[in-house]
Formats: structure tokens, sequence, C-alpha cells
């Protein structure tokens, strides 16, 4: 009777665990299907190595006679590249080696490289409007020397998007790493067991719990505001500093808390100084985990939108400064949101979701490694 | 032969906050010897053993009055406990190689002091992996981590760390407690052989032991010292009731 009932019991518990186990695992793969089947068809070379906005440029090429023979259709002979017709616009489809074009100067004198599938939009004074290849070749092939070009480069491509996040998660772990450990080693290693280092304790787990969307109306208010640093990356790299403290430093600290007492005392007991013990035994010991704990920071601050949209905006273009509007930068998932919100382009946001998701298992999979090879190297197998 | 004292303690007290700990400690520590501290668990062995390299800087809320001279100087007010522990050196109770190889782990202290030279490391770790006795067992793995061998291996492992500062004496805190006999013997005879060049003091929970190595021993009652003498003394002929009582067993 008794064994009977613990029977069904048993199979009853075996099989919720089976049903909940079936459940994520099948929501897992739907959403990675559903990922995947409406983002990959946007990703394609373009799609990957393009800038985001079309980009316009005044371009002057010095012209010289281009030595050597091509008997291609459409060669633009004193340029030496080839023309076609695309989307009713004039693209160059193909450069040759050594051609003028290479060496462009754009308004500012500064080098401007012309590019397979740039469009020629004007040459001198001909606009290149409904007009035909041969017209375009020959307007091309207009007079001697120097000759101005407007060139328009077509967009559509996330690199803004990849090196701006890129960039934040430099100057986020430039900032929140070393300050993070620091903290960490001082409240482990030196602070005085007591009150007061409950309190911190307590502070930080709660600032840990914060939502991420106050961090980044805090970073609007104190960075881009009162220290006028405008959207930027460095307003985006403080914020997130800030919200990921915390984490790291409790993250830090736990793996501290596992580096044996013995190997304190055993190093002390040689003549170490402290100083010494914690940079030749405690923090190599520490290593791997504070290493996933920074992996993991990455992780937020990938998937990071909240914090970042109003510290370091949505322009889509490559940071050249810290601060100012020149260091604006939309990161992947802060030009999705973006997408989404503002333009409805759902299937570039797909895209950049697939891209983000690559990038996400990329991240798991090297902590994994880290956390692996390090175990190795420890047990000395 | 003359003793020449090594260590020499006066009044010594110790308070971890307010509980007393260490109560009125009077002791000559003689160079050349090794010294037991027997007595049943919690009586103040491992903390006078700790005061005496002052590894009890390390702990919060400790008071220690009194004094305590290593040949003639007063180690709290006139020495560095950095300076201090590498005179004395102290092996623990469980075996406790940093997580490194073999070799890194002998050559902490003396890359600790500054030692950089290739050669010069190679010949202290081989050296002190000698005095250990464990060079012959160890040395075409000298590159492996520490951790990957035996306890009783680790443990010897421990004391070539020991010896590679070259201390003048050596402190074991129940040193065998974790080991097999045989590794337990071998850490006997070795510490037999080490006292020619170094002065030895150890904690141990094993008559035998302390009777089959030590030259002096001590006995700790609740943080007093009840007996001080001649291992031989102690052990044949006990002046003292509560010495008696414990060394045959009658007690705790
Ligand atoms: N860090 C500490 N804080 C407070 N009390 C301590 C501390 N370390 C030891 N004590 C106390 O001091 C007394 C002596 O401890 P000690 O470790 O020196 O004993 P012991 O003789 O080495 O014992 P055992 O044989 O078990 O190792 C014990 O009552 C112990 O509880
Ligand atoms: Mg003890």
């Amino acid at each position: 009777m008794k064994r009977n009932r613990r029977k069904i019991h048993d199979s009853i518990l075996k099989g919720l665990i089976y049903a909940s186990t079936t459940v994520t695992i099948g929501i897992l793969v739907v959403i990675m299907g559903f990922v995947l089947y409406k983002g990959l068809p946007g990703i394609n070379i373009n799609f990957l190595t393009r800038m985001w906005d079309n980009e316009t440029t005044i371009v002057d090429i010095n012209r010289n006679p281009v030595t050597g023979e091509n008997s291609e259709e459409n060669y633009v002979e004193s340029l030496g590249i080839t023309i076609a017709l695309e989307d009713e616009n004039i693209i160059i489809k193909d450069i040759e080696k050594d051609s003028p074009v290479e060496d462009g100067l754009n308004i500012k004198e500064v080098p401007y490289e012309l590019k397979e599938k740039d469009i020629i939009a004007k040459a001198d004074k001909v606009t290149f409007r409904d007009i035909t290849v041969e017209e375009a070749v020959a307007a091309l092939n207009e007079g001697t020397g120097t000759i101005r070009l407007k060139v328009t480069r077509p967009g559509g491509g996330i690199v803004p998007m990849v090196i701006s996040t890129l960039y934040i998660i430099l100057l986020t772990l430039l900032i929140a790493a070393p300050v993070g450990i620091c903290a960490a080693i001082y409240l482990n290693e030196y602070a005085k067991p007591g009150k007061v280092l409950n309190i911190i304790r307590f502070a930080i787990q709660n600032l840990a719990g914060i939502p991420s969307i106050i961090y980044g109306l805090f970073g609007m208010l104190v960075f881009v505001q009162n220290l006028k640093m405008q959207y930027s990356i460095l307003a985006g790299g403080l914020t997130l500093s800030i919200m990921l403290l915390p984490t790291i430093i409790s993250t830090t600290e736990e793996t501290l808390k596992e580096v044996p007492n013995v190997y304190r005392q055993g190093s002390m007991g040689l003549g170490a100084t402290k100083l010494q013990t914690i940079s030749k035994i405690i923090l190599p010991s520490a290593l791997p985990g504070i290493l996933v704990a920074i992996i993991l920071s990455i992780g937020r601050i990938v998937g990071e939108s909240a914090a970042l949209i109003w510290t370091a905006g949505t322009v889509a273009q490559i940071p050249s400064s810290l601060v100012g509007s020149e260091a604006g930068a939309a990161t992947l998932t802060t030009k999705m949101y973006w997408l989404i919100k503002e333009s409805a382009d759902l299937e570039a946001a797909t895209s950049i979701a697939v891209v983000l998701l690559a990038l996400v298992i990329l991240l798991n999979m090297v902590s994994k490694l880290i956390t692996r090879r390090f175990l190795r190297s420890r047990t000395g197998k | 032969m003359k003793d020449i004292t090594k260590f020499s303690v006066k009044d010594l007290n110790l308070f971890y906050g307010n509980f007393q700990a260490l109560k009125n400690i009077n002791m000559d520590i003689y160079k050349g010897q090794i010294t037991a501290f027997i007595g049943p668990s919690g009586c103040g062995k491992s903390t006078f053993l700790k005061t005496i390299n002052r590894m009890n800087d390390l702990i919060e809320g400790v008071t220690v009055n009194g004094t305590v001279t290593l040949d003639g100087v007063d180690i709290y007010k006139e020495m560095d406990a950095i300076s201090l522990r590498t005179r004395v050196g102290m092996v623990f109770q469980q075996p406790n190689p940093f997580p490194m190889s073999i070799y890194d782990n002998v050559a902490y202290g003396p890359r600790i002091q500054g030692i950089r030279k290739k050669n010069t490391l190679d010949e202290i770790v081989e050296k002190s992996l000698r005095q250990a006795a464990i060079w012959d067992e160890v040395k075409d793995k000298l590159k492996k981590s520490a951790q990957a061998v035996s306890g009783g291996q680790q443990q010897r492992v421990c004391i070539a760390r020991t010896l590679a500062i070259e201390p003048e004496v050596i402190l074991m805190d129940e040193p065998t407690s974790a080991l097999d006999p045989i590794s337990t013997l071998k850490i006997e005879d070795l510490a037999s052989e080490l006292k020619k060049d170094y002065t030895i003091i150890i904690v141990t929970h094993n008559m035998q032991q302390a009777g089959r190595i030590s030259d002096k021993t001590a006995f700790f009652l609740t943080g007093e010292v009840i007996e001080y003498g001649d291992t031989e003394q102690i052990f044949n002929k006990p002046s003292n009731k509560k010495t008696e009582d414990y060394i045959t067993g009658r007690f705790g």
C-alpha cells in the first residue's frame, strides 16, 4: 500500500520535472527559431560591413591616364573604374589596381578612398540623374586633371553599432573593473568586520537590484546634463560602470571569500606582506571568478538599453571622441530598441537580434572555456 | 652540551577580546633542540605558537602583554612582524601548498625577498627539497601542481617551502595530524634531522611522537604551562599530578 503510493508520488514528480524541462527548452527553441527565421534573411555582407546611414561626400580625384588595357564595357579610362546602372543609380562596379579613385580627397583634403558599390551622384557639373551609363562614362572622361565627384556610400549596415558597443564595453570595464576589484579586495581583506561593513554590504546588495532605467535617469541628469557631456560614450560608460559596480564587487568578493584562509596564513607565515599575499596568491586564485564576473558584465552591457538610451544616445555613428556631439553612440541593443519604437523597422531589428544572440552565446562559451581551463590548471591535470 | 636560549618568554598573557587564552607564561626555548607542546584541545598550544611568530597580529581583537625575545631582542617591540617571520618559519596542521607548481611553492619565500636569479632559485629549491627529504620523489615533477601529490608529500613540500626562507626556528602545529603513519614517521625523522641546523617547536596530540622526537616538553592546560622540562623527566617522573594524569591517558 504505502510503497504503491510512494511509487505514484514519484512518477507524478518525475512527470512534472519532465514537463517543466520540455516547456523550458521548447520556449527557448521557439524564441531562437523565430528570431533566426525572421532575422537571418536580412543578414548579409552589406549588413555586417556597412555603415548605418548613407554617407554623401564630395571627392576630388586627380585623374592621370591609367596605363594598361581594359576592354570591359562601361570602363572609365581616365579613372580606372567600371561603372554600372543599378536601381537608377550609377555605381562603381569595379576598381582597377592603381586607380586614382583610391587617392581621392574630400573637401577637407582628407584622403577618401572610393570603394566598389559607391554611388556616383554628380561629376563636376553633370548630375547623374536619368542618365544612361554611356553618358556617365562620357561625363567622367570629360576634360583632364582634377574632377569633383559627389559620391554616396550606401548604408544599412551595423558597423557603427558594433564599434560603439565595443567602445562602451571597453570604457565601462576600464572604469568599473579596477574600481570594483579594488573595492572587493578592501572589503574582504582589509575592512574590519562590524556594523559599517555590514551596512556597506547591504547597500551594495540593494544597489545591484535597482532597475537599470533609474541608473539611466541618474546618468542623464548627472553626466549628460550637469557635467555637460551630452549624449556620449563617456556618459554611457560611466552610467554603466556605476550600474555594474555592485555586481562586480559582490561577485569578486564571493570569489575572494572562496580563497582558503590557509593560503593567506601560509604566505604571511613565509614573511610576505599583505600586499604581496594579495597580488601573488589571492588574486591569482580568484582570477577565474573575477574573469567570469567581467564576462557576465560584458553580457549585461551588450544587453543593456534603458541605461544607455538617455546617456549614450541613439545616433548610429562611430564615436570619435569621449564627450560631445561626436561622441554619441547607439549600441546594437539601443539601436534595436529605437528601430522598433521609432521606425517600426522590425526586419532590421530582428537581424540585429540575431547578431546579439550570436554575441551572447559566444560570451557564454568563452566564460565556460575560461572556467574549465583554470580549473584544470589549478588541479594540475 | 650547554643549553643556549633562543626564545625567552616572560609573563606572557594573551586575550582574544575578553577571553584570556594564555596565562602568565614563562619559558625559555633552547637552540638546536626540539621542544614539544602537549595538552588537551583548546588549552592554548596553537595560540602560544602563533605569538612566537606574531601570526596573531592577523587576528582582530588580540591583545598580548609580557615579553618574548628572540636572541635577546623583543619581537613585539624591537622587530617588525615581516622580518620576524622570515626568521621563524611555520608549518601548519593541514598541508597548505599554494595552487602553483612545486617549484613555485618552494621558490615563493625567496622570491618575496627579491631573489630573481634563476640559478640561485634552482639551487635553493633543490637544497630545500633535499633537506625536506622529498627531492627524489618530486624532482621529475617540479613543474607539476603541488596540490597533485599525496598529503604526506604536500606537507614535506610545505616544510621545504619554509626551509627555503632559511629560518632559524621552525614552528610546527600538529604537522602530522592529517597524515598516515608512514608519512608521519618520515616527518618525525625529518624533524630529528633538521634540529642539527634549526630550532624546532612542535605542537602535537601524539604522546609517543613527543616522547620520540623532542628534547624538552611543555604541558599546557587551560592557557597555563603546568610543567616544562626535559622530555625524559616529563614522561617518566612528572612532578605535577595533572601532567602525570594527562600523559598516562587518565585525562582529557
Ligand atoms: N581567533 C580566536 N578568537 C577567539 N578565541 C580563540 C581564537 N582562537 C582560539 N581561541 C580560543 O583560545 C583557546 C585556545 O585555542 P588554541 O587554538 O590555542 O588551542 P589548542 O591548544 O591549539 O587546541 P587544539 O589542540 O584543538 O588545536 C580556545 O579556547 C579557543 O577557543
Ligand atoms: Mg591547535
